[in-house]
This record gives C-alpha cells, structure tokens and sequence, in this order.
C-alpha cells in the first residue's frame, strides 16, 4: 500500500516490531577489552531508542551468548578485534567476514563462543536476520589498566557508528536532550588499578578529546550504583 | 611411548592444557597445565566490602552470578551478619536457575558431541528414534515428525560442508557408538535446549534485574523490593511468571536431559570404569531453607579414599573443620612460595618458569584439604547426599540406575558413580533434584510474602577491628570459596578457591596429581592423533578455566590444538 503522505511514509520507515539487540561483548577488568561494554553504556546514555531495542553488556558469555541473539532481527556487537590496523582503529564487520574469518577477527578469547553460538542458532533456525560488529583494535588488554586513549576515542566513534546502523535500517534511535551519566564502576580516577588515562595531565587532555558529558562523568570516578 | 600435548581442551573462556604419555592404548602420565594467569584477586584488595560483588562476578564471563553470591556470603559470615528469608529464597531461585542452565550447556552445547556422532544421523531411522525416546521418557519433543525436522536440518548442514564448526570433528572415531537413532535423538534435545537454556536466563533475569550480572545482590541481602499492590516491584505477577518459566524448564530437564544422560550412561557402560581419579570428595551444603541458614536443602560432606560409609556431613557454613582444611600449595604453580597456604594468608605473586614437567608447569594453584585433594562437583554433590542418606538425592540417583537397568540391564552402585560416567550422571541427577527444588523454593518465597514478610535486607555494620569470613557456594562446577579479610571497612586479603582449581589442580609438593592428571592415569586412546576419550574424561568435569586463572591470549585463531610429541 502506497503512503498517502510523508509523515505517514515516515512512521512506516521506522519498525517498531523490529527485535534489536546491542551487545557490549568483553571483560571490563582487563583494559581495553572493556571496549564492548564501554561503547554500549555510552551509547544507552546518549541516544534513546524504543521499547524493541535492548542494550546489554554481556561481558564475556561464551556460548551463554546463543540465547540473547536467539530471533534477533539485528544485532549489533560491540568488541576488541584482532586485526592488523592501528590499536584504536574501528571497523565494522558483517557476519559473512566472520565465517569466512576474512576480518581474522579474534574476539578477545570468548571468539569461539560467538562463532559456535552463530552455528547452534543457525540450526535451529534462529540465527539473527542480520549481524554487524563495531569492532576496536586494543592497545593493551593487561589486567586493571582501564581503557587506553585510542581505545577511549574509538568508542566516541563507536557510539555514532551504533546509531547510524539502527537509523539506516529504520530502527527509532535519537540523541537524548540530556546525556545520562554513564554507570562506569570499573573506571576510577587514581590511585587503585583502574586509572583511566596514565597519567593527570593526560587525563585532562583525554577529556577534551573526549569532550564533554562522558569524559567529566569518567574522570570523576566510579559511579554509585 | 607417544607424547600428546592437547592444548586447549576447553572450548570455551581459558586455556587448558593437557599433557598425556600414552602407551600400550592408555594413558601412562598425565599434566593439566592452566596456560593463562590469574591475579583477579588483587584488585580487590582496598575496596569496599559492600561493592567487592560487582568486581567479583566479572572473575568469569559464564559463572559470573555464583562469584557474586560468594563474595557477599563471605562478607556476611565476616560481620556475622544474617540476611532476611527472602533474601535467601531469591538467592537460591537465582542460583538454581543459574545451575540448571549450566549444567544444560554443558551436557548438550559442550560435551554431548564427544559422544554423539552427528555425521551418522542421514541413516537414521526417524520413526525406529521416535519410538527408542518414547520407550525411556515422556517428553513429548520426540515426535517422529519433529525427528524427521531434525534429521533434515542435519543433511542440509553435512550438505553445505559447515560441520566443521563443530568443534574437534573427530567424527567417525572408534569410540563413538551410538547408532544413528541415538544420535539423532541426542541431537534433537541439543537443539532444543537451546531454547530451555533462554527460560534459565529468564528466571535469573527477572530476579537478578540482569543476567549475566546480576544487579539485584547486596551484603546483608537482596535489593527486590516487595510489594504485592505495586507493579514496579516483585508482586504475584512477576511470582507467577517465575513459576510458569520453572514448569516449562522442568519437563525438560527432568524427561529429556536427565533420560539422555541415563541413555548415554546405558550406551557406554565401560565408561563407569575409567576416570575415577582423586576419589576424595568436597561439596558444602547450600539452598538455606531458613534465615539463619542453618538448614539446607542441597546437604554438604567430605569424602576421604572413595569410601562413602567414611562421610563427614557439613551441617552448615559455620563447619570449623572446612575452615581449619583448606591450603593452597603453589610448589608446583607458577607463583612465589611454596608450601601450603589458608586462602585467608594467601598470596597471589607470579613467578613464571616455562612448562617443566618435573618442577612449575602450571598458573592453576594446588588446594588441599587437610592436605589432600579434593574432587568437587556435582559427583561429589551426589556422593556426599547419597552416603548420608539424603532422601532427594537417593530418590534421584536410584531412577537413574533403574532407568539404565531397564535400558542395558545392568545394576550400577553408588561406588561406580566415582568414573567418567558417573561425573556426566551425577550432573544430570542434580538438574533433577534442582528442578523439584526450585518449585519448593519458589513455594516458600510466595508463602513468606504471603504471610506479610517484605524485608530483604539487613543493613552491614562494619567493624574497626580486623575480621575475616568465608562465603561458600555449591556451584554447578563445585565447591566455590571466597575467603576474605576485611579491616577498617575495606578488604585487606581476597583470595577466591574455585572449582575448577580444586580439579584442575596441579601436583603438590609431596608429588600428589591433582583430579584432572589421576582421572586420566588409564584412560584408553584409540588414536593418538585423535584423542578424543581423553577429551570425554577431561570434558566430565566442565572444565571452566576462565577463573581458575587469567586469560590473555594474542593469537586466539587456533580453537583445539593436538600435538603428538
């Protein structure tokens, strides 16, 4: 049926019944392979999408991972790739470069969960209509050392990235008003093992990289529950 | 005399190595070696007590809810703190969901397949499985039509070549016997499961607020507020959501899983011969049924030689032997010192060697039971039930012997449960035992809120002084312990002992192999370059590496390696 007007046309863009998923996939205790959980908590804080679309860090579920992309119109992964390109480099993956490893992605170590979640879901008949991953390349992946520079600035990109695939393929997502505060615990400003940038005068450059809402909410420490 | 290196064994979260010397078929000498480092613990040291939870659960991607649960246990008993009833039967509603869940995975998602044979299931006869899985359950996903789907899927996949996905490939291996009705019919319930592992999800994540990681826990209880007249708050609505999810897991857990395993156990009777290993068994009690945790409804007992009438029962968390027991030796671990350490003077500072076979080889640490390891898990679960007469588990483990009588005819003890076999029964025994439990605990919680109890939680007082406390979890893997030092309102030691270290322990300093190396000590290997009975007996344990040690791993491309030296 043709639409009789714009606005109409507009509102049938948009696919409210559409099930999307946004995963944040990686163990927010071992630097930058925090990347996925990073991105997917800036990303719920900044833009605001409808009822069919949920965000969830997943951390590092392993095959755990095969009941949340169960049925999925779209899903999208947030993770540290393995690839030859600069650390911080984002790319974006479909799930054919994952079967065919053309990206040789390696998806910290829970990689074999996510190709043998793919592989049961697709026997059963419920693999995701459609799969990208927003993938960062880290610097370091040592334990406690929080997310490094590049890695921070991938995910600001990471964030726009995630938006434009849902509004590309009709899915409501628009930029809140107001940023909400990122719930980011694991990150703290000194002293203990997750100092985010190395060093102060970094910090303060790193927030202007930043800018704004998120790099004062990380700079001042672990939120309170 | 041939040399295997299988490096690693687990195909999920961490690295596992297994060294075996075979010869004459068997295996002679066996190391498990963890190929990554652990330090989590460290982290910890500074923080607050009330938030210790939140890091703890992110220890492990797949077991994140039992880290949770232990650490805020360990922070109770330090301050001696009591926690609501509530408290507890949410806790253990989330912790039976999570088992269930678990030990589904694991039986059909990461180790049915060492087993079933996949490539052999175009021969099979969908009518002829339809009515072999009618003769053993009443599960009613075993129609000759869903078969036959089934059977269809798996041509089409053979068709394309995608098989190989399927982990090791070691297809048309000597060793696996099923006839090509039994695979299909395995195969079937492994597809299925999938969606019984979502309903498991559910339940944790209605509860939980989140699963994984769940945000609902707290010292001194749960966060789930109560009200019966708000919508936004645990009422009979979310009550009666929990209770449809249980009822639809439990028909499959109980008809389909647990009469796979007794199938399985009926297929490959020899496999109660081998793998016995350390037969000394751990398991501590839990799902409380009262406040004050002082009964529980999943018993607790040490085990010493394999002799079941010698059962020690664990009444309760407050056991002084357990606490007086537990060391950790690290002679043959890559850390600093040597002789066995109590977790609560525990130190966890590396000290890496390269694997030496006859000194370090391994970042796994060697815990010791007043001086002896250990093996935890649902087998011992099971044992310590069964020996002390435990009438839920006598009632769960005599059906599966009748059921496995009724299939092969043979008549299987207690003591044969102590094999390869008996660890995959003994999980499947206790996911039936956990699904009447969880509809009793989902009973209590709905007569206490009934009775106009809405408390969930008793505010922590921390003291000035020093204390120090123990949290300990029956996990789906084993026995699970936090141990912690708490001084001045922060925590000054935290050393977690968890399953897999009990199992995958290396030798110790008197030369004792851990559970993993005695179990493998006469497994057969019918091929050396295939050694896939090797896998069945490391995989009965669920290895889950992930918290026994720390991952870094910069190649990651290589899923499975064998080397045959």
């Amino acid at each position: 049926m043709k639409a009789k007007n714009w606005l109409y046309a507009e509102r049938m863009a948009f696919s409210p019944s559409k099930r999307v998923c946004v995963i944040g996939l990686g163990n927010v205790l071992m630097g930058d392979d925090g990347f996925g959980p990073l991105a997917v908590e800036r990303f719920r804080c900044e833009y605001q999408c409808g009822p069919n679309v949920e965000v969830l860090d997943l951390g590092t579920p392993g095959l755990d991972l095969a009941p949340y992309l169960f049925g999925m119109d779209l899903v999208v992964i947030a993770d540290a790739v393995n690839a030859d390109e600069k650390p911080g480099t984002l790319s974006i993956y479909c799930e054919a470069d994952l079967v065919t490893h053309r990206a040789q992605l390696r998806l910290s170590d829970h990689d074999p969960g996510l190709q043998e979640s793919l592989a049961h879901l697709r026997l059963s008949g419920a693999t995701p209509s459609e799969l990208i991953i927003v993938g960062a390349v880290p610097e370091s992946c040592d334990f406690g050392k929080g997310i490094s520079p590049s890695v921070l600035r991938a995910s600001s990109v990471a964030v726009e990235s995630i938006a434009g695939l849902l509004i590309e393929r009709g899915i409501r997502c628009s930029r809140r008003h107001a940023a909400l505060r990122p719930n980011l615990w694991w990150l703290s400003e000194d002293g203990s093992e997750f100092v985010l940038p190395r060093s102060k005068s970094q910090n303060q450059a790193q927030t202007n990289n930043v800018g704004g809402a998120l790099g004062q909410a990380v700079l001042a420490g672990r939120v309170e529950g | 005399m041939a040399r295997i290196s299988i490096d690693p064994v687990t195909r999920i979260e961490g690295h596992l190595r297994i060294d075996v010397e075979v010869g004459g078929g068997s295996v002679q000498k066996a190391w498990a070696s963890c190929t990554m480092w652990r330090g989590i613990e460290n982290i910890l040291k500074g923080r607050d007590p009330r938030e210790g939870w939140v890091f703890a659960q992110r220890f492990c991607g797949v077991c994140t809810t039992v880290h949770a649960m232990a650490s805020v246990r360990a922070v109770e008993d330090a301050l001696q703190l009591e926690i609501p009833a509530n408290a507890q039967y949410i806790r253990n509603l989330i912790l039976i969901g999570h088992a269930l869940h678990d030990h589904i995975v694991h039986f059909y998602h990461l180790s049915a397949l060492d087993w079933v044979d996949i490539t052999t299931i175009p021969k099979a006869d969908p009518a002829k499985a339809a009515s072999i899985a009618d003769g053993v359950s009443t599960w009613t996903g075993n129609s000759h039509r869903e078969l036959a789907a089934v059977q269809q899927k798996v041509n089409g996949l053979i068709g394309s070549g995608q098989l190989g996905i399927f982990s090791h490939g070691y297809w048309g291996h000597p060793a696996m016997r099923l006839s090509p009705e039994m695979n299909l019919i395995l195969f079937a319930h492994y597809l299925q499961a999938l969606e019984f592992q979502r309903k498991a999800c559910q339940v944790v994540g209605i509860l939980g607020g989140k699963t994984p990681h769940i945000q609902n826990l707290a010292v001194g209880g749960v966060m789930n507020a109560i009200n019966l007249n708000s919508l936004a708050t645990m009422n009979m609505d979310r009550l009666g959501t929990l209770q449809s999810l249980f009822q639809e897991m439990i028909p499959f857990v109980q008809q389909a899983y647990f009469a796979d395993a007794c199938l399985l156990a009926a297929s490959y009777p020899e496999w109660f011969r081998y793998g016995r290993g350390v037969a000394n068994y751990l398991a501590v009690p839990d799902l409380p049924v009262d406040a004050k945790a002082t009964k529980f409804d999943l018993p607790g007992g040490v085990i010493m030689n394999g002799n079941l009438g010698s059962v020690r029962p664990i009444q309760d968390w407050h056991d002084q032997p357990i606490r007086a027991a537990v060391a950790e030796d690290v002679t043959r671990a890559w850390y600093m010192g040597e002789g066995p350490q109590p977790p609560w003077k525990g130190k966890t500072d590396p000290y890496y060697t390269d694997f030496r076979e006859e000194g370090k080889y391994t970042w796994v640490k060697a815990p010791r039971y007043d001086d002896q390891p250990m093996q935890v898990g649902p087998l011992a679960n099971i044992l310590v039930g069964y020996a002390s007469g435990h009438p839920l588990t006598r009632k769960w483990t005599d059906t599966a012997f009748s059921q496995i009588s009724s299939v092969n005819g043979t008549k299987l003890t207690p003591d044969a449960m102590q094999s390869t076999m008996g660890r995959y029964l003994a999980r499947a025994i206790r996911s039936a035992m956990l699904s009447d439990l969880a509809l009793q605990h989902w009973q209590s919680l709905t007569n206490n809120i009934l009775k106009g109890d809405d408390t969930t939680y008793n505010p922590p007082q921390f003291p000035q002084h020093e204390v120090v406390g123990v949290g300990m979890h029956e996990a789906p893997r084993g026995t699970l312990s936090h141990w912690v030092v708490i001084d001045k309102g922060a925590f000054s030691n935290y050393q977690a002992v968890v399953p897999t270290t009990w199992n995958a322990s290396p030798r110790d300093q008197k030369g004792i192999p851990g559970p993993y190396e005695s179990s493998l000590l006469a497994n057969p290997v019918a091929d050396p370059v295939k050694p896939l009975e090797v896998l069945r007996t490391v995989h009965s344990f669920d290895p889950c590496m992930a918290c026994a040690c720390h991952t870094l791993d910069t190649s990651g491309r290589e899923i499975t390696r064998v080397k045959v030296l």
